[in-house]
């Protein structure tokens, strides 16, 4: 399968630009790289790419403001880019706009995956009133959810949870946002009430709770719907 | 110099006061008495001046009791004894008994005044000893040259009655004088040069001393039997401090040794950490240049062998998993040691929050899925399992470095098994496998950093399972080994965790 969009890369590490280059043109994608964050607004602004990847560390600004900076007008897909063992820039990020992140190492199979899935995400009509992911379907209009072609009772709670996720299949939510989202401003570090509720889908909708394929697990940072 | 005077002018006042209040009372008492005056009643005049001498004698030194016996035989001669007033005594029973009056005063007086002086000493020694043992009290108590330092101050202010002010050598040797703090408490700064000579020559000098009498502090030499701690410098009443030579010296010589074991503990300690130091970096060595090179070789062998266009595609698949493999082992000794040094040094924060174990089992299910492979992982979760309240990346890489201890020492195709219950409040997490167990006396030092059982298996820091103790203290929990009866071992987490508190969900919505 082969894509002949342009990828913008905001990094200052050569190897890794260099390697990026290399893989997601064996996957027919075009890219364009920037080293810094203000070559990389100048970049976007000219090029206007498909999708952003953005290296959180830059040496001339800060990866985050480059961000914000960057959402006031880039409406697509941005993947970030981050170390180990920083969990709250990776929320925060993705509460300031990103799409999705990546943890250095990481797997250029892993990369393109996440490319794919953002680019096609954002390029979706989401007027269908079904969705559909493998055997369960969702229907938005009649609020009905099957699985194998039975229908899952589910409360509301339950069902709105599983609606705000599959909508944004793909992309990972953080707790906070689904937080306010289903119970409102108060309940922002109930995470538990979050915990409880997706164990409780869980066992409605995946073949085998204990390894869930659709409701998975962002540890330290919030849930991705996958499909 | 103004001041000097002024001490000098009031230390005279004082040493003067005593013979005025004597010449007063002598000169009242015969005032009281001369209507006694008469040649049968002279006698009970002398009883009643001889009373007063007696009593003067209780409160004053000797110099006005001498005053106070020889004015009393004076003005009974001169006023009472007759023919009166001249000191011509008329009688020889009566000049006999003038003389016995002036020297039966004169005793009375003396003995009076040494009972009291001797009375005085006792309490003197008494207050000393007790001034002492306070000291070495608190002494003996203090951890650590600030404290003992802090301590000694104290007890010479409260007890002692002095403002000492400690120089403490560097431990090479040079005394450190401690910035001026800029506070108008402070008593005088103590003269640098005093100190040094008192330092260099063990010797005391300034105030009340033969050496440097005219410096306005009193410096003790703080002497140790192995190390010479450093110089206190006293300011002191001087009859606090004369004729006490003994009590200050034990004071300095106690304060000294208290100083002196602080310092031999705190170079034992340097020593130590020198010394362990030394052998982490010796082992970092070892590690950069054998562990890392391992799979750096692996890295470079199968890029070069990819580089050549005969290699068979067969063969190139391997390679590149032979790639992967090694860049995996490389960013989990990376990790490893980054874990490391963040829990050594205390720089690992707790990112609190509840989560499912479902979760936690799952996600390391999933980033072992290359190394246990050829394991039957079985992972048991019992029922009616709460939420826990645990930071999740950190117990991610505790269960990880756990299984793959476990993947190191059992044989291919057996059972590792990963389980999790709630106990007492407690969160249990094992891990066991079907491996040969340690050997009991690597047991104990299994948990230490660096440490390896010997004849395990190529290809680890020894720092994973020191890392796993560290994770789990830091919340607050226990870690614990043990070889299982049925063969292999067990690693057993405990973690406290409270239960969340779901008063307002309702799950019925």
């Amino acid at each position: 399968m082969t894509d002949d969009r342009t990828i913008l890369i905001i990094d200052d590490e050569v190897q890794i630009r260099r390697l990026l280059e290399i893989s997601l043109s064996t996957y027919g994608f075009n890219t364009i790289f920037a080293a810094s964050g203000r070559e990389g607004l100048v970049a976007a602004a000219t090029h206007s790419p498909s999708l952003v990847i953005l290296d959180l560390g830059l040496p001339d600004m800060d990866g985050m403001k480059l961000l914000l900076t960057l959402r006031e007008w880039y409406t697509k897909p941005v993947i970030v880019l981050s170390v180990r063992s920083s969990e709250d820039d990776i929320i925060n990020a993705l509460d300031g706009g990103a799409n999705d992140y990546l943890t250095k190492p990481f797997r250029s199979g892993e990369l393109v995956a996440r490319i794919r899935a953002a680019i096609r995400l954002s390029e979706e009509k989401q007027d269908t009133p079904v969705l559909e992911f493998g055997t369960l379907s969702i229907d938005l209009l009649n609020h009905v959810v099957r699985r194998n072609g039975e229908i899952v009772k589910l409360t509301t709670t339950e069902y709105s949870l599983l609606t705000l996720l599959a909508r944004n299949s793909g992309r990972v939510l953080t707790h906070q946002f689904i937080l306010k989202e289903i119970w409102g401003y108060g309940y922002l570090e109930q995470t538990q009430y979050l915990r409880v509720f997706i164990a409780q889908l869980r066992k409605k909708i995946e073949e085998n709770p204990s390894n869930p394929t659709l409701l998975i697990t962002e540890s330290g940072i919030g849930y991705r719907f996958g499909s | 110099m103004d001041g000097r005077l002024t001490t000098r002018v009031t230390g005279l006042l004082r040493n003067i006061y005593p013979y005025l209040i004597v010449i007063l009372i002598i000169g009242l008492t015969t005032l009281v008495c001369l209507p006694l005056s008469s040649p049968q009643s002279y006698h009970i005049v002398s009883f009643i001046l001889l009373f007063v001498v007696a009593l003067l004698a209780a409160f004053l030194g000797i110099g006005p009791v001498l005053l106070a016996s020889t004015m009393s035989a004076v003005s009974w001669n001169y006023f009472f004894i007759p023919p009166f007033h001249t000191f011509h005594i008329a009688r020889t029973e009566d000049r006999l008994m003038f003389f016995s009056f002036f020297i039966i005063a004169l005793l009375n007086g003396i003995l009076t005044n040494r009972i009291r002086r001797q009375e005085r000493a006792v309490r003197d020694r008494e207050n000393q000893t007790n001034a002492l043992f306070r000291l070495t009290g608190g002494l003996s108590g203090a951890r650590g040259t600030e404290e003992v330092i802090r301590v000694a101050a104290e007890n010479f202010r409260t007890s002692l009655g002095a403002e000492a002010q400690f120089i403490i050598q560097d431990g090479n040797g040079h005394l450190v004088y401690n910035p001026d703090p800029d506070d108008r408490n402070t008593p005088e700064k103590p003269d640098r040069g005093t100190a040094e000579w008192v330092f260099s020559n063990l010797k005391k000098a300034g105030r009340f001393t033969p050496n440097r009498p005219d410096e306005p502090l009193t410096y003790h030499p703080l002497t140790g039997a192995m190390i010479n701690p450093g110089v206190v410098a006293l300011k002191i009443e001087e009859d606090r401090y004369r004729n006490r030579d003994a009590f200050w010296d034990t004071c300095c010589s106690h304060i000294a040794g208290a100083l002196e074991r602080e310092f031999l503990g705190e170079m034992a300690t340097r020593a130590r950490v020198l010394g362990e130091s030394d052998r982490f970096y010796g082992t970092l060595f070892n590690l950069v240049s054998h562990e890392f090179r391992i799979p750096i070789a692996a890295i470079m062998g199968a890029s070069d062998t990819l580089m050549y266009p005969e290699a068979s595609e067969e063969n190139r698949r391997a390679l590149y998993s032979e790639i992967l493999k090694a860049s995996a082992r490389l960013n989990h000794m990376t990790e490893n040691l980054l874990s490391m040094s963040r829990i050594e040094s205390g720089r690992i924060s707790l990112r609190l929050d509840w989560h499912d174990v479902t979760d936690l089992f799952q996600r390391v299910t999933q980033n072992l899925e290359q190394e246990l492979g050829q394991f039957r992982l079985v992972t048991v979760i019992a029922e009616e399992m709460p939420l826990v309240k645990i930071d999740f990346g950190l117990l991610e890489h505790a269960l990880i470095n756990l299984l793959l201890n476990a993947s190191q020492h059992s044989p291919q195709g057996s059972v590792v098994k990963m389980e999790a219950l709630y106990e007492k409040g407690n969160l249990i997490l094992r891990v066991s496998d079907k491996g040969p167990g340690f050997p009991g006396e690597s047991l104990p030092h299994l948990f230490d950093k660096f440490f390896r059982v010997d004849g395990s298996p190529a290809g680890g820091l020894g720092l994973g399972l020191s890392i796993v103790r560290g994770i789990v203290d830091v919340h607050k929990g226990t870690v614990s080994v043990a070889n299982l009866e049925t063969g292999g071992a067990m690693f057993t987490i405990a973690i406290p965790s409270e239960l969340p508190d779901m008063n307002h969900l309702d799950l019925a919505k």
